[in-house]
């Protein structure tokens, strides 16, 4: 008897255990003058940060978008903060935290946030929402709710105008996540940018099998890697989030990691976030979250600023340790690419 | 050679649909055969480890359906194993450990307790998904690059040399696994023991056999191939551990268990099928050589699993008592 019922307590553990995630996240203090008891006031910005399940130096979305408030209201002057999120199912009570205090403005990092996000701005009609990379409710999308959103196909196009230039076999690869908007417009523009550079290049693209587990599955996108390498590949643009990072990773382990095989990083500065991809990593195809963020927080406080989409900017990040490997002209027409996607000159022609 | 068909019709099936496919590819071109080859035997290698795991368990007569838990538990340990002591051996060790000592709580429970084995088996998955996501830590990396070896003269064999002879040392050790369970299982004392207490444990004990104190050996054992199925997922197939990393990969192995007859070895030959539809599936996406969406290029594994399944299957037979606890002096 006594043993089954030690038994019974081995479910019970479990459970408890896995009920253990539920935890909230504590509040941390940011940088800022005044204090957030100061928010009621009319005159004070303040600026609150929910980050998505991450810490705010994640080296990604999170610090990205944290560092655009910072500077927003560094040169404004106000208070900011944030309040990291250690599970999905506190977004709500994260965000009610800047709310109850009367902040002016909130951001919230990531599409996961998107639906608590639009709840919130619909309970708050006075405080302005800035939802990073998150997308507007299908109909009756709150007045006070901004979604930051970046033209994915040009990120994608500048990368793969310099995966074309890089190329000796000819042949590039893409290992893609879930085939969702986003990341179709990541890869079309990818093609679309090294197809204008040889006509004849071949590019495949590779998206995860529909399921659960599309962006979380490196062993997935490693596998893919190998295989587009044995085909001859010899750049790899891995989107996907952690299934591309997988990929990113396995080239990197290849012979000739980069100097005759490279790998391009999407979404944020991946030399950051993936370090053992250094070694093949040559650019990452990025969003600009940073400058993004600042030029909405500057419009909270000028009162410009309207509900729906707000367009970002998109860039590739730094070469870091591979600049050698980018001959000086490549670098020039790149850089030429990247500023005329911005100024609107060169359009990249991806439709869905 | 009837006999060898008789006994083994799946693996031999499979393993000609497999090689007629490889020779098709080595046509149209050699850089290609190959490289669908490894990443057949890439998706393969872990569910051969899971597979066997569930082999050797239910050979004995335990049902073990917490194998995706084991996996991610192991794949957890050695990847944070190893990045938090910098040393990629002593990630591999608790990756191993991680695998045993869940296997023998699952030994303990099943055997010793005569718990549910099914649940048991729910118990570590369910608390591998919850210990797992919590203590995950993010920005974290191996200390180095697994090693990959080459073995002498078989890696240059045409085809398959590179594939299976040029890899990571697990995905080496498995092909050395497979052949050496086959053999333990199939002709050693330890093997027709083992197929004894799966079979008939009452007739086993009545020859003087030590019914729980084999199973509770057998179990914990098999813990160690699940904990190399994870740290392969973590540390050799990736370099990094994620939440859900598993993927089900300890369900599909259940399924080639079966699929698999039970055997090693057809186990084996089934997985590498699924690792090859698999390869066919991402290929023809990647060369958009026929325009169907590729949401259902990728049910191509499964369709074809179940065609293999009605066709070559069919008179396959689970151990006869397995998922029965035994007593002492019952039945």
């Amino acid at each position: 008897m006594k043993a089954k019922r030690a038994l019974a307590l081995v479910p019970v553990l479990a459970l408890a255990l896995a009920g253990c995630g539920g935890s909230s996240g504590g509040g941390n203090a940011g940088g800022g003058g005044a204090t957030d008891a100061d928010c009621a006031k009319a005159e004070v910005l303040c600026v609150g940060l929910v980050t998505d399940t991450g810490k705010v130096d994640d080296k990604s979305f999170n610090q990205s978008a944290w560092e655009g408030v910072q500077a927003a209201v560094k040169e404004l002057g106000g208070v900011s903060k944030y309040v990291e999120t250690t599970d999905t199912k506190d977004y709500g009570n994260n965000i009610k935290q800047f709310t109850d205090k009367k902040y002016d403005a909130i951001v919230t990092v990531g599409f996961l946030m998107a639906d608590a996000t639009a709840a919130a701005a619909k309970g708050s009609p006075d405080v302005k929402f800035i939802g990073v990379d998150q997308a507007q409710p299908e109909k009756d999308a709150p007045a006070n709710y901004t979604s930051l959103v970046f033209p994915e196909d040009q990120a994608g196009y500048a990368a793969g105008v310099l995966a074309a230039k890089l190329t000796k076999t000819g042949k590039l690869a893409q290992v893609l996540g879930l085939q969702i908007p986003p990341v179709e417009k990541f890869a079309k523009g990818f093609e679309a940018g090294a197809k204008s550079v040889k006509s004849d290049i071949q590019v495949t693209a590779v998206y995860h099998p529909a399921g659960t587990n599309a962006f979380t599955d490196p062993v997935w996108g490693g596998n893919e890697a190998k295989k587009a390498l044995a085909q001859g590949a010899d750049v790899v643009f891995g989107a996907g989030g952690k299934t591309g990072n997988g990929a990113l990773a396995e080239v990197a382990k290849a012979s000739g990691a980069g100097t005759s095989v490279f790998c391009i990083g999407v979404d944020t500065d991946q030399w950051n976030t993936v370090p053992e991809a250094q070694k093949c990593l040559v650019t990452s195809a990025m969003k600009n979250i940073t400058l993004g963020v600042t030029d909405l927080v500057k419009q909270v406080k000028a009162g410009s600023i309207k509900g729906g989409y707000f367009n970002g900017t998109t860039g590739l990040a730094d070469y870091h340790d591979l600049k050698g490997a980018v001959p000086a002209d490549v670098q020039t027409a790149v850089a030429d690419v990247v500023k005329g996607l911005a100024d609107g000159s060169l359009k990249t022609g991806v439709t869905l | 050679m009837e006999r060898l068909w008789e006994k083994n019709r799946v693996a031999v099936i499979l393993s000609a649909v497999v090689i007629v496919g490889m020779y098709v590819f080595w046509f149209m071109g050699k850089a290609r055969a190959e490289s669908m080859l490894t990443s057949a035997w890439g998706f393969a290698v872990p569910l051969i480890l899971a597979a066997l795991v569930g082999v050797v368990g239910e050979r004995s007569g335990v049902v073990n359906i917490g194998i995706e838990g084991q996996m991610l538990i192991s794949a957890f340990a050695a990847f944070f194993g190893a990045a938090l002591t910098g040393s990629l051996i002593i990630g591999v060790l608790l990756g191993l450990g991680a695998g045993m000592l869940l296997g023998g709580f699952l030994a303990w429970t099943a055997v010793k307790l005569r718990t549910d084995q099914i649940i048991a088996g729910v118990v570590i998955n369910i608390a591998a998904t919850g210990i797992t996501s919590f203590f995950y830590k993010q920005g974290q990396t191996l200390p180095g690059v697994f090693p990959r070896w080459e073995i002498p003269l078989l890696k240059d064999l045409p085809l398959v040399g590179k594939v299976f002879f040029a890899n990571g040392p697990f995905a080496l050790a498995t092909i050395l696994i497979v052949i050496v369970l086959n053999y333990l299982l199939f002709r050693t004392r330890w093997g027709l023991r083992t197929r004894a207490i799966g079979e008939y444990p009452q007739a086993a004990d009545t020859a003087g056999i030590d019914v729980i104190r084999m199973r509770l050996v057998n179990v914990t054992l098999a813990g160690l191939l699940a904990g190399a199925a994870g740290a392969f997922l973590s540390m050799e197939a990736s370099s990094t551990f994620e939440r859900g990393i598993t993927a089900d990969r300890g369900f599909l192995a259940l399924a080639i268990m079966i699929f698999g007859a039970w055997k090693p070895l057809q186990a084996a030959a089934a997985a590498l099928f699924f690792g090859f539809a698999q390869a066919i599936a991402s290929q023809l996406q990647a060369d958009k050589v026929v325009d169907i969406p590729q949401q259902l290029i990728n049910t191509l594994p499964y369709v074809l699993t179940l065609i293999v399944l009605a066709v070559a299957a069919g008179r396959v037979r689970a151990p006869a008592a397995e998922g029965v606890p035994f007593v002492k002096g019952q039945g």
